[in-house]
């Protein structure tokens, strides 16, 4: 899927952040997790509408946990050019067992919340 | 019933529960759900299942909602199976349901299923366009005790609203 860049100042940092990233653990079980995507701009970034149609494909593809902070790296790195890009996915726990799964450049994550959200 | 007796029971009706050859169906599916037996049937004592995971499809624009399903039971005679609940809920993954709609048809599914002395459905969905939809969904027997319950809880939901998160 192919992410329409949009032209923006440069050297701004942009973080990223969704509650709603669903995909399939390969036995078909879905994961449920929170993304963040932290990236310098080289002068472009993506447009959100094609971002949120690419993160709302992952629900009937099946990864391992694991590889799914590289899947979102490789599908924005392939589209915009950006510094520093970097990728963290907290998955919610499965077996009483909670994964975060970062890839790309280190960050420190932005917790913000919506008002209205349930929590 | 003896208590070795009644658990070989259990363990024979329920097939999903240990199942390593689970199936998952992301298409709205009431049969996957699954009851064992209540051995408590005398007692009124209350079940609580929270599903933080639920996620529907939009019937018209086919996005994805997400919420948190709250389900309250008193149970009669059946208890609904809880692997079997997960299954069922993730079989709306890919069915297009209106909020209101899912909440009303995920109660009127265990109704069915359970006939329980009062059951309710609570949905708290995800804002869209900035509005969040929380529906809520009660049941009673015919017992007036119930009867009353239901009143009761129904006549004071939600008095003083307020913004959660």
């Amino acid at each position: 899927m192919t992410l329409q860049k949009i032209q923006i100042v440069e050297n701004t940092n942009i973080q990223y952040l969704s509650h709603e990233l669903l995909f399939l653990a390969q036995s078909g079980q879905p994961y449920r997790g929170t993304f963040y995507v932290n990236f310098t701009s080289c002068g472009e970034t993506f447009n959100l509408v094609d971002f949120k149609k690419y993160i709302t494909s992952l629900r009937d593809k099946k990864l391992n946990a694991e590889d799914i902070a590289y899947e979102i790296f490789t599908t924005i790195e392939q589209d915009i050019k950006t510094k520093d890009l970097g990728i963290v996915v907290d998955l919610t726990a499965r077996g009483g067992i909670q994964q975060r799964i970062s890839y790309g450049t280190a960050f420190n994550t932005v917790q913000k919340e919506n008002i209205f959200q349930v929590r | 019933m003896d208590e070795k007796v009644y658990k070989a029971k259990r363990a024979k009706e329920l097939e999903q529960l240990g199942s390593a050859q689970t199936q998952y169906t992301y298409e709205y599916d009431p049969s996957l759900l699954e009851t064992f037996e209540n051995v408590h049937p005398k007692m009124d004592y209350w079940v609580t299942l929270n599903a933080d995971e639920f996620t529907s499809l939009c019937p018209k624009t086919n996005q994805p909602d997400f919420g948190t399903l709250i389900i309250n039971y008193i149970p009669d005679v059946k208890m609904v199976e809880s692997k079997s609940l997960k299954l069922y809920l993730f079989s709306f993954m890919n069915s297009g349901e209106f909020h209101e709609d899912v909440v009303n048809k995920i109660g009127k599914d265990l109704v069915a299923l359970m006939q329980p002395k009062y059951l309710e459905v609570i949905g708290l969905f995800y804002p869209r366009g900035n509005i969040s939809i929380h529906p809520a969904f009660s049941y009673a027997n015919k017992e007036e005790k119930y009867k009353e319950i239901e009143k009761y809880r129904f006549l004071n939901r939600n008095l003083n609203p307020q913004r959660i998160g």
